[in-house]
């Protein structure tokens, strides 16, 4: 054990200590922020005001719908550079003009509204860019406000009472959270979520990777051979995964005290009075995050150590990165779904094989949390699976970190596994 | 009592056979050389002395001992392919492989400074180990595997690539050590090395001991058997049918006679002949013996 504790002691300084890690605590807030930051501002700015043309051969309606838009703009969305222009009644002439327009770019886009009495009008959206969601939606709700205010019309109703039947309500979430009712932002719990399944994937991906590179890197450094004439493999092994996770939580500790300091702060309350909390985030959720991580870790990092022992140089290991975050990965496409769905059987199966569980899970605990008898066999499942990982690994380690040349194949594996 | 023991040791990998009944013993206080070809299992066999494998078959004993891991801590073990950790600074380096052998920090630290000074090496203490030269890597790993003070140094090939200077260096600080009793097991294949060093050796080949003993008795166990005349005059005597292969130079002949011939009748028959200023029987070098027992055959 005291030799698995130096080993562990020399990573683990050796990492705190190195530049990439210094970039890496600095970078990756940043990187996260950028990511997201940066989407928000820009649905904020939008694409910088646009100038629409609403062009019908009803004159009266298409007023009614321009009226629509700009009532809306007062929502979100909206900018003060925003203009509508009215083209009524429009002529075939108009709409080449208004073609002509758009592809000069002097005009975003143009509505074409087509109204039939007693028909219901037909309306199209021209523009240059066909992802243009924002407007589309706009410009749909507009035109069917401005339709049924018509149709309210037409059957005598005061503009009071059409005002309040038009009236539109927004829906407050509000969630049910160890027995409490909690006003919360479903878009800002989401990104919460989004960032800390982020954080977690990125991590246990970066030091498990971070494992098997290392061990290549001793063994074309032929630091084994000095080792291994002190140490036994086990304890190699052993070493390093406690070394590089305590790296690893080393960094999530900083910046969980970070983020906690910055949400503290006067910069804090600008971002919103509640902090984490606002984001959903709070410290059952924290120390979820940090069983999971470890548990994550281990799993994957003991793989990387088997594999990395069985191969000789880095390109390989990224080739096989790339297949065993896999099931990591299938948790990150998966949740919209899972955030939405936290009790549907395939998500609790998911997040019951081990593999998946860390991301899946957590995503589960964020979004409701799961009974803790699921929670419990998570974990047990997890360690048992870390277990046979381990066991697995430390056998190829021991023959294979003394194994130069070309890549083992499954076979010899096996060959090696009945060595020791 | 013996410092290292193997009894009848064999390791095969997969179809290969890496050793097969190999014996060996090292006396304290001596110089041990372990000789052979590329290929022939010197590796295979230190590496289940110090227990990185096991045998299949046969025992290893180290101090008198059956093998436990308790006696790495009395093992200095300095491996052909030279390890050190590149990004780390050097002093901490020996520190760590010190403290993995069993000193506390601060013993390694004054060992490791002492050492340094000694190998007039002190100024690479702070560097990083990418910043030092093959040679000085060389010594930094030679300062890591004496560190501890062991009582038996394994060193394999503990000279190549140094220079003369170095080479000389590192050679009288071993046999400083042979002299306060520590037991050296050399493996190389630089047979002049061996020759001038070793008190014993074993010269194994595809996996067994095909020789061993002192240097002394593996010698006396091959015929002088080579002859070096300088000579002047009529040369006939060249031709003698005592002579098996014959180098002739300018005044100068070397000589391989049969086996069973009589040196003393080529003498006389060479001295009627010419004037003889030398005429030598010269015992077979190491490299000779090596050659003529491996055969010239290199298990590639």
């Amino acid at each position: 054990m005291h030799e698995a504790l130096l080993v562990a002691k020399r990573e683990y300084l050796e990492r705190i200590r190195s530049k990439a890690f210094l970039f890496m605590t600095i970078a990756f807030p940043l990187l996260i922020s950028l990511m997201f930051g940066g989407s928000f501002l820009a649905a904020k700015l939008g694409g910088g005001a646009k100038h629409v043309a609403i062009a019908s051969n009803d004159a009266a309606f298409a007023q009614s719908v321009a009226a629509e838009l700009e009532q809306s703009k007062k929502g979100e969305g909206a900018k003060a550079g925003d203009k509508v222009e009215v083209v009524a009644p429009a002529t075939a002439a108009d709409r080449t003009k208004l073609n002509s327009e758009v592809d000069g770019k002097a005009l975003d886009g143009y509505l074409w509204i087509e109204t039939a009495d007693g028909a219901t009008p037909d309306a199209s959206y021209v523009s240059r860019s066909s992802t243009d969601l924002f407007m589309a939606s706009n410009l749909q709700d507009a035109v069917n406000r401005a339709l049924t205010r018509r149709q309210l019309v037409k059957r005598g109703a005061s503009p009071a009472e059409i005002e309040g039947l038009l009236k539109t309500v927004d829906v407050k979430s509000v969630q049910l959270k160890e027995g409490k009712l909690v006003k919360s932002d479903s878009m800002k719990s989401f990104l919460g979520a989004y960032v800390m399944i982020f954080l977690l994937y990125f991590t246990v991906v970066f030091y498990g990777m971070n494992v098997a590179r290392s061990v290549v890197e001793e063994k074309t450094s032929r630091i084994f051979e000095v080792l291994l004439s002190t140490c036994r493999p086990e304890s190699l092994m052993a070493g390093k995964l406690l070394g590089v996770g305590a790296a690893g939580l080393t960094q999530l500790g900083i910046w969980f005290a970070a983020a906690l300091a910055l949400t503290g702060s006067s910069l804090g309350a600008a971002l919103g009075k509640d902090g984490l909390a606002a984001f959903g985030i709070t410290g059952t959720q924290l120390a979820f995050f940090v069983v999971y991580f470890l548990l994550g870790f281990l799993f994957y990092s003991a793989l990387a150590a088997g594999f990395g022992a069985s191969v000789s140089t880095e390109q390989e290991i990224q080739q096989f990165s790339m297949i065993i975050v896999m099931p990591l990965l299938v948790g990150l496409i998966l949740m919209t779904y899972i955030l939405a769905n936290p009790t549907a059987l395939p998500v609790v199966l998911l997040s019951l094989f081990p593999p998946c569980t860390p991301v899946v899970m957590y995503l589960r605990i964020s979004s409701q949390m799961p009974p803790w008898w699921q929670l419990a066999l998570s974990v047990v499942l997890m360690v048992a699976f870390i277990w046979a990982a381990l066991w697995v690994a430390s056998k190829i380690y021991r023959v294979g970190i003394l194994m130069y040349g070309k890549r083992a194949t499954l076979p010899e594996m096996v060959r090696w596994m009945r060595y020791s | 009592m013996l410092v290292v023991e193997l009894d009848r040791i064999s390791k095969a990998y997969d179809q290969k056979i890496a050793v097969h009944n190999l014996s060996l013993k090292i006396e304290p206080g001596t110089m041990f050389g372990l000789l052979g070809p590329n290929g022939a299992g010197k590796t295979s066999s230190i590496r289940m002395m110090i227990g990185v494998t096991l045998p299949d078959s046969g025992a290893v004993t180290l101090f008198g001992t059956p093998f436990t891991r308790k006696a790495l801590a009395r093992v200095g073990y300095l491996p052909e392919e030279r390890g050190l950790y590149k990004k780390m600074k050097v002093v901490d380096q020996l520190v760590f492989f010190g403290q993995l052998h069993g000193l506390d920090a601060a013993t390694a630290n004054t060992r490791g400074r002492q050492w340094a000074e000694r190998l007039q090496i002190a100024e690479a203490l702070d560097k990083k180990t990418e910043e030092l030269s093959k040679g000085m890597q060389q010594k930094i790993q030679f300062i890591a595997t004496l560190l501890h003070d062991p009582d038996l140094i394994i060193m394999d090939e503990p000279f190549s690539g140094l220079d003369p200077v170095n080479a000389i260096l590192l050679q009288d600080t071993l046999i400083e050590l042979k002299s306060k009793g520590k037991a050296i097991l050399f493996s190389t294949h630089r047979m002049d090395q061996v020759e001038k060093l070793c008190d014993a050796i074993s010269l194994v080949n595809r996996g067994t001991v095909v020789l061993s003993g002192t240097m002394r008795e593996v010698k006396s166990r091959y015929e002088r058997n080579r002859v070096v005349i300088e000579f002047e005059g009529d040369d006939s005597f060249l031709k003698h049918e005592a002579v098996a292969e014959c180098k002739q130079y300018a005044g100068r002949a070397e000589l391989k006679l049969k086996d069973g011939a009589d040196a003393q009748a080529l003498l006389r028959e060479a001295a009627a002949k010419a004037r003889i200023y030398k005429f030598e029987l010269v015992e077979p070098s190491l490299e000779d013996i090596f050659i003529q027992t491996v055969g010239g055959k290199a298990d590639a």
